[in-house]
């Protein structure tokens, strides 16, 4: 089984609701590392604008990139639910290191501002899941534009689009992720 | 607490449901887990639809507990004013030197030398300003200020045009509408009440068509908006005037609706098409003073017409402008000329932030009573004044835009009294208050200066004495914050921080000191259950207290004015006339052109017209953020990472002076300077630029700001009906 978020990127307000209660779930302090990040993507000029915004907390590749570019063999991946989990003792730190951020297309790798900080990303919420709770970010969106679950059964629910703006599915690697983007104008100017 | 909450989640000793009050708009339901009497992480609402799931704000609760800038304990000034050095006392030398101040004002000067001011920092039932309001008034009353920051244009305008202030319907209604028009409204910044945004993203999907009209491509926009219609602050009645002008010609409006409810139709026509002065208000004339494209105007006039139904959301950041009223009842005589009011789907084009009945008037016992304010009471109503049935509205007689100059004039500038004594509650003076400069010198010339806060902000450095309160989590009490749909009970997660207390537990101690036996003599517990008791829609105390909030289910959505419509015989508007009002003889009889009978468009001072404007060409507009309630939560680390303080400024502007994304840049007029940094946007209309308010002043050795506080650049005006007009700035910018 392969655990997968979903994004309806036509309701997200880009409020940071998800990234503010994800900091708070997972004792994480104001400072570099975020699990989970909200971008602004702007395009157009006054006065056609045009404003999406995009979530980013660690896809959970069905073939991550991270697993395989660790040397210490730090990240890896559980059979059970396909979430990709950091073991931060074996990790050997950014000053030495971040070969993950490197090979990891969606900057899912997060360091703090410490000596040395070792790697910490989103972990799903893992413990959330075996109390039937959904991720904290999911569940606490004001505007319903998230969800997750199996990703047979996020697709059943919401197709199997995986474009979305400022988002581009890797082949190789499979984030387990499923959008509703939000439709850009074609008249959008850069 | 209930076992099957402690068990919840491992780790944490129990899970306390509860809410809390800062005046956000939402205000909604926390799941807070507490370990060893310390909060550890809050969750949201995933109980029983409607869910009231909290924002970034409610999230980040734990660090504004713990904000290493909290006032942990009672202080003394130690330097000169606002310099910000303070030493411990207790709690009962300070309240002592409170008291023993009071009473040397009054006594000195008159009780009237005491200016109380409070704003909604904690906007909590029991717990909030009206425990010193009745302290004051017993201790023999204080001066008052009247007028909100908020919405005086719009109330003015609702009281004259329907008679009431309960304009609004429940958000739901919005589900019902076919085409929806934001006026300067952005409720994923504001909020204005939990869900506000989910049921815009619903109406969207279920088909209606969502149209902005905006100085700025607001998130709210980008997010729901079809179309985007630029429009020149200041200059909203003239084309909601233009509309009005393209539906009369095209004879689209609701003539059974205006013949049926309203008076004063034909003068406002008049008006419109010149024949009052020989001036039509067609589009083409309101382009030349809006910026908006003719034909936009007639599109948008023509769809507002001819969908049915239609809800006008006239946001209130419009109508903080010069004569702001003049916005608010163009709105509403739009809405009434369209057929929209009263109807499902429909909007009065009353404040988008109006109340809306049932949702709004909470049932509830009355609870602690403030009693009467003897210096207040006892004058003489003020000027421009509609009758109302609010208390709150009448008091005071000098608007809070003027707080500044009436303590620096006193009665020899005209004001009604020499003020000594600044009595500040759970606001942030003069940090939220127009023209920060000249509240800076008022705060200077005071003899006593004491508030209640929570943290050391820009404006606790002003005090003589600052006395700690306690946030939402650290007390048992009630919020009622915005009409957002909900009771919520606030249950205490955790003790106090620090020395810090509750309003009420103050004010019983200050009126021991002041030698008033008879303040209270009840406990919270006592009267937070007896304010249930007297509730019509709360069967029991202890569940309520249990769940932390008891949703509000309305068999239907509601709408305002829907009984006033559907059987006018029995249900007269609240008004003289016993109708919708777009010519009101009660405006008629105040005699002064800048409150015209009918609605008109008026130009403001400091507008692009301004001579004023060779020297200082760009319209400031002053929004709001995501992650502030105005000047709260601007502290807290989490969220100002989110979004830095800057001063947006649109391309074409940036260009020609040079000014990079990024760049240090000067913002002032002859009122203040500030160096920020500049967001340069695609967003925004050329000859506007946008600082979001709310953040902290913070001045340099020369006086200039680096906090990046707005209203050091604001006038310290008001309209004649009572708008704000902090959206009526001229500034210049250039490089730093």
């Amino acid at each position: 089984m392969q655990l997968a978020f979903y994004f309806d990127q036509t309701r997200c307000t880009g409020c940071y609701t998800c990234v503010v209660a994800c900091k708070d779930w997972h004792d994480v302090p104001a400072g570099p590392a975020s699990w989970m990040r909200v971008s602004t993507i702007e395009k157009g000029r006054y006065p056609k604008p045009f404003v999406a915004f995009l979530v980013t907390p660690c896809y959970h590749c069905q073939e991550p990139a991270c697993v395989p570019a660790c040397p210490v063999g730090a990240i890896t991946k559980r059979a059970k639910d396909g979430i990709v989990i950091v073991d931060r003792e074996a990790c050997l730190g950014k000053d030495s290191c971040q070969l993950c951020l490197e090979a990891c297309p969606y900057g899912a790798p997060q360091f703090g501002a410490e000596e040395n900080a070792t790697m910490q990303k989103c972990d799903f919420c893992l413990e959330r899941w075996e109390e039937g709770k959904l991720p904290i970010c999911v569940a606490g969106c004001p505007m319903r534009a998230l969800d997750a679950g199996p990703v047979s059964e996020m697709e059943a629910r919401y197709g199997q689009v995986r474009r979305a703006v400022g988002f581009t599915y890797d082949e190789k690697l499979r984030p387990s992720v499923v959008f509703k983007p939000k439709p850009e104008p074609a008249a959008v100017q850069r | 607490m209930v076992d099957r909450r402690d068990r919840e989640v491992t780790g944490s000793d129990k899970v306390v449901y509860t809410t809390h009050s800062s005046h956000c708009g939402g205000g909604c339901l926390l799941k807070v887990h507490v370990k060893d009497g310390v909060v550890t992480r809050i969750e949201t609402d995933d109980g029983e639809e409607p869910q009231y799931r909290a924002c970034l704000r409610g999230r980040a609760f734990r660090q504004r507990m713990y904000a290493p800038d909290r006032i942990l304990h009672p202080m003394r000034r130690v330097g000169e004013r606002g310099e910000g050095r303070f030493e411990r006392i207790s709690w009962d030398e300070a309240l002592g030197i409170v008291a023993s101040e009071m009473k040397r004002v009054k006594e000195a000067y008159g009780p009237e030398a005491i200016l109380y001011k409070w704003s909604g920092g904690d906007t909590s039932v029991l717990n909030s300003a009206t425990c010193h309001y009745r302290l004051l008034n017993m201790f023999g009353g204080c001066s008052e200020v009247w007028g909100t920051f908020s919405f005086d244009g719009g109330l003015f305008a609702e009281l004259a045009t329907y008679g009431t202030v309960d304009t609004g319907n429940t958000r739901d209604d919005l589900l019902n509408s076919r085409l929806i028009i934001m006026w300067g409204w952005d409720p994923a910044n504001t909020i204005q009440q939990t869900n506000t945004t989910w049921y815009l993203a619903q109406a969207r999907e279920a088909g209606a068509r969502v149209v902005s009209i905006d100085p700025r491509y607001t998130d709210t926009t980008a997010t729901f908006a079809d179309e985007w219609i630029p429009i020149i602050p200041g200059t909203d009645a003239a084309m909601l005037v233009a509309m009005a002008h393209v539906i009369i010609s095209a004879n689209l409006q609701d003539q059974r609706f205006l013949d049926a409810y309203t008076v004063g139709f034909e003068r406002f026509k008049d008006y419109v098409l010149g024949k009052e002065d020989g001036v039509a208000r067609t589009p083409a004339w309101a382009e030349a003073i809006t910026g908006v494209p003719a034909a936009s105007i007639e599109r948008l006039a023509r769809d507002y017409a001819t969908t049915k139904p239609a809800a006008l959301m006239a946001g209130i950041a419009p109508g903080r402008t010069a004569y702001g009223e003049q916005y608010h009842r163009a709105a509403m005589t739009l809405a009434a000329m369209t057929g929209n009011v009263g109807v499902h789907g429909g909007s009065s084009g009353g404040r988008s932030w109006a109340v809306a009945g049932p949702i709004a008037y909470y049932s509830l016992g009355r609870g602690m009573r403030a009693g009467r304010n003897p210096v207040e009471h006892t004058a003489p109503p003020r000027k421009n004044l509609i009758p109302s049935f609010g208390v709150a509205m009448r008091r005071g007689r000098v608007n809070v835009a003027k707080m500044s100059d009436a303590i620096l004039r006193g009665k020899a500038g005209g004001y009604p009294a020499d003020y000594k004594l600044l009595y500040l509650v759970d606001t942030n003076y003069p940090n939220q208050y127009l023209n920060v400069n000249k509240a800076v010198q008022a705060l200077r010339k005071l003899e006593f200066v004491v508030m209640f806060e929570q943290f050391m902000t820009a404006g606790a450095r002003f005090a003589d004495v600052l006395l700690p309160t306690c946030t939402s989590l650290e007390k048992n009490d009630m919020a009622l914050d915005g009409a957002t749909g909900f009771y919520g009970y606030m249950n205490k997660a955790v003790e106090p921080v620090g020395e810090s207390r509750c309003h009420l537990d103050i004010c019983m101690a200050l009126a021991e000191k002041l030698g008033i036996p008879d303040y209270n003599d009840k406990t919270d517990d006592e009267w937070l259950r007896e304010i249930v008791a007297g509730s019509n829609d709360i069967a029991d105390y202890d569940t309520f207290k249990r769940d932390g909030i008891h949703k509000i289910r309305l068999p239907e959505p509601y709408v305002a004015f829907k009984k006033e419509v559907e059987d006018p015989q029995s249900n007269p508007f609240p008004t003289p006339s016993g109708k919708i009002e777009i010519f009101s003889q009660r405006l008629a009889e105040m005699n002064d052109p800048t409150i015209p009978p009918i609605p008109k468009y008026i130009e403001t001072w400091e507008s692009r017209n301004d001579p004023l404007a060779q020297k200082y060409p760009l319209q400031l507009v002053t929004t709001h953020f995501k992650r502030r309630a105005h000047s709260q939560y601007d502290n807290l680390p989490w969220l100002r990472e989110l979004q830095p303080q800057a001063v947006s400024i649109s391309t074409a502007d940036a260009q020609s002076r040079d000014i990079k994304d990024g760049d240090m840049v000067r913002v002032f007029n002859d009122r203040g300077e500030m160096i920020i940094p500049a967001r340069v946007t695609e967003r925004l209309m050329p000859g506007v630029v946008d600082i979001p308010q709310g953040a902290w002043y913070d001045p340099d050795e020369r006086g200039v700001d680096r906090g990046g506080c707005c209203n050091i650049l604001t006038r310290d005006e008001h309209s004649p009906g009572g708008a704000y007009c902090s959206n009526t700035t001229l500034v210049q910018v250039e490089k730093a």
